[in-house]
């Protein structure tokens, strides 16, 4: 028998906002949404269930164990709740969007759902806030989506930003040129996600050499990209690299005084992505503020990288709102004269007796009293 | 506790080490990379869970070997000392374990009553009960050669339960192997070789690289010296 369930509980992972958070979250995503289409991106809005083979085409494969799928009574078919904006941009850019001059930029939030939420991170409903640009293999394309998540993270007030960048296609294509496949890949993969060393340096190969050097050159990116410049790589792995060092020294220029960190082996949650991609992470904040990267659209096989920022690591990442003035209006006063003036008001809706009381009570900073705002103690 | 006053909020370095038998072991290493706890840390009877050091901007937590990972995947400790037993148990994406200690050096093994060892033969099971600490490794383990594990979750005194009926098999860390000798049982196979690992989160690695990468570097040396 399950047990009652009391009426305010939500199933894990889902949450209610109140106030002040819900309005701070509100603000938030509308500068972060203001940030970016400030440098040409537009807004387009996929809906929030659609058949799930387009959910789940090209980078959206990452999505197949996390999405919430159900059948749709009148086609029979099955469809998902999104978990990820990014692979319904896509769709747009490559179908409706086909015959949009390329670069196209696209802009976008929306509220995902995922099945399980990880340990870190339990949320299943949270807000994204991104943007894709599609139709450029350019690595002045990676810069300036890189930039722009970093210009409208700190434009938000994201203090200790860091950006790790990543080359997911990298080890692939090494073990690939050495014959590595199967269970000793799959061993490797475990010590590589581990930043175990030891392991690789066991190996006592060229591979096994080549990839602890990569794990360890991870850090700042100065020491990082020297290191990784002496480095020798096969052939298929080159342009990775070429790409990295194009990609940062234009940051250099874009956002000097973000700390950048390279970390060539990071593959998690990057299993789809084609190359360059890279991760916001802020000092002192568990989890990711947001990640992006390099993918090919599944429909037209066009060249695209785009960000995605999550709202509820955001709202970790911020210091709390400041408090936000509201002036009580007692019955007689002229509150759209208030409202002209901006403030925040809330009138009564019957006389009361003490004004200042009343406005205290319902969480008002000020009160209007003798044809003036007062502040209240 | 709040942090000494020079400190801003974020600049502590956290160590999260378990107690008890690793604790001895890691002593010395500690005294290496030039981290002195003050005296209670060596106190067994002091109930103190966090311990300044003679280096104002690093503390020590000493927790039960399981919750290392867990305060340092969660970043509530940057830096921690736990063995890769925890590790595979957890399977957390945000801990790297950079650095092998050489220390704490045992195996996580299936072990089974001597007289039924005598008797049994492994390719006929299909389901297996078996008490343990490691659920998540023992399933793991078991459902690789198409065998169903129904894990008894105990905190200690694995080693009781096939006696009292419990169940049959154990997994389990053995070193001496001298507590399953004492209880008639015999390992039967291992599924693991364990040492303690120096674990870090990677948030922290990621936003405070040459700290938290110096801590990692001074490690390793001190180690490669005890080698």
């Amino acid at each position: 028998m399950q047990d009652a369930l009391h009426a305010a509980l939500l199933p894990q992972g889902l949450h209610d906002l109140l106030p002040p958070d819900a309005g701070h979250e509100a603000v938030i995503v509308e500068r972060a949404l203001a940030s970016i289409t400030a440098h040409g991106y537009e807004r387009v809005k996929p809906p929030l269930v659609e058949y799930e083979a387009g959910l789940l085409a090209g980078v959206g494969a990452a999505d197949r164990d996390r999405i919430f799928r159900l059948l749709d009574p009148v086609t029979q078919r099955t469809m998902a709740v999104r978990a990820d904006l990014t692979p319904q941009i896509a769709r747009i850019a490559a179908v409706r969007l086909a015959h949009a001059p390329r670069p196209l930029r696209l802009a976008y939030t929306g509220e995902v759902l995922r099945v399980v939420g990880d340990q870190l991170r339990p949320e299943r409903q949270f807000r994204q806030v991104g943007c894709e640009l599609i139709g450029s293999l350019e690595p002045t394309a990676d810069a300036e989506i890189i930039a722009l998540a970093a210009e409208t993270a700190l434009g938000i007030g994201i203090t200790g930003l860091t950006v790790d960048l990543a080359l997911p296609t990298l080890v692939p294509a090494l073990l690939e040129a050495h014959g590595i496949t199967g269970a000793a890949r799959a061993e490797l993969e475990t010590a590589l996600d581990r930043r175990d060393a030891s392991v690789l340096a066991a190996r006592g190969d060229e591979v096994g050499r080549m990839l602890a050097d990569l794990v360890n050159l991870a850090g700042p990116v100065d020491s990082a990209l020297k290191q990784f410049a002496s480095l020798a790589l096969p052939a298929s792995a080159e342009p990775d690299r070429a790409r990295l060092f194009a990609v940062v020294a234009q940051l250099r220029g874009r956002v000097p005084a973000v700390p950048l960190t390279i970390d060539p082996v990071e593959r998690r949650g990057f299993e789809f992505q084609t190359g360059l991609s890279f991760t916001l992470f802020a000092r002192g904040v568990r989890g990711e503020l947001g990640r992006g990267g390099r993918y090919r659209v599944a429909a037209s096989n066009e060249p695209a990288v785009g960000v995605t920022l999550f709202s509820d690591s955001l709202l970790r990442a911020l210091p709390p709102p400041a408090r936000t003035l509201r002036v009580f209006v007692p019955v007689g006063g002229d509150a759209a004269k208030l409202r002209e003036q901006g403030w925040i008001t809330v009138a009564a809706l019957g006389p009361v007796d003490d004004a200042r009381a009343e406005a205290k009570r319902l969480g008002c900073t000020h009160v209007w009293i003798d044809a003036a705002v007062s502040e209240i103690a | 506790m709040t942090p000494p006053p020079n400190l801003a909020r974020g600049d502590l370095i956290v160590l999260a080490v378990p107690k008890g038998r690793i604790l001895d072991e890691l002593r010395p290493l500690l005294r290496a990379v030039g981290i002195e706890p003050e005296a209670a840390f060596d106190d067994d009877e002091s109930r103190q869970l966090r311990f300044k050091t003679n280096l104002p901007s690093l503390e020590i937590i000493r927790v039960r070997s399981f919750d290392v990972a867990t305060f340092v995947a969660f970043g509530a400790a940057q830096l921690g000392v736990a063995g890769n037993d925890v590790l595979m148990e957890f399977d957390y994406g945000d801990l790297y374990a950079p650095l092998d200690l050489g220390i704490g050096a045992c195996r996580l093994s299936v072990a089974e009553p001597s007289d039924l060892s005598q008797s049994d033969d492994p390719s006929r099971w299909s389901h297996v009960r078996v008490a343990t600490k490691y659920p998540n490794i023992t399933r793991k383990h078991f459902a690789a050669r198409g065998v169903t594990a129904e894990c008894v979750k105990l905190n200690g005194a694995i080693e009781l339960a096939p006696s009292l009926g419990l169940c049959q098999r154990i997994v389990d860390l053995v070193s001496s192997g001298r507590t399953l000798k004492d209880n008639n049982m015999v390992e039967v196979e291992r599924i693991a070789d364990v040492t303690s690992r120096l674990i870090v989160n990677r948030t922290a690695l990621k936003t405070r690289p040459e700290e938290i990468g110096g801590w990692v570097e001074r490690f390793r040396e001190a180690t490669a010296r005890n080698a």
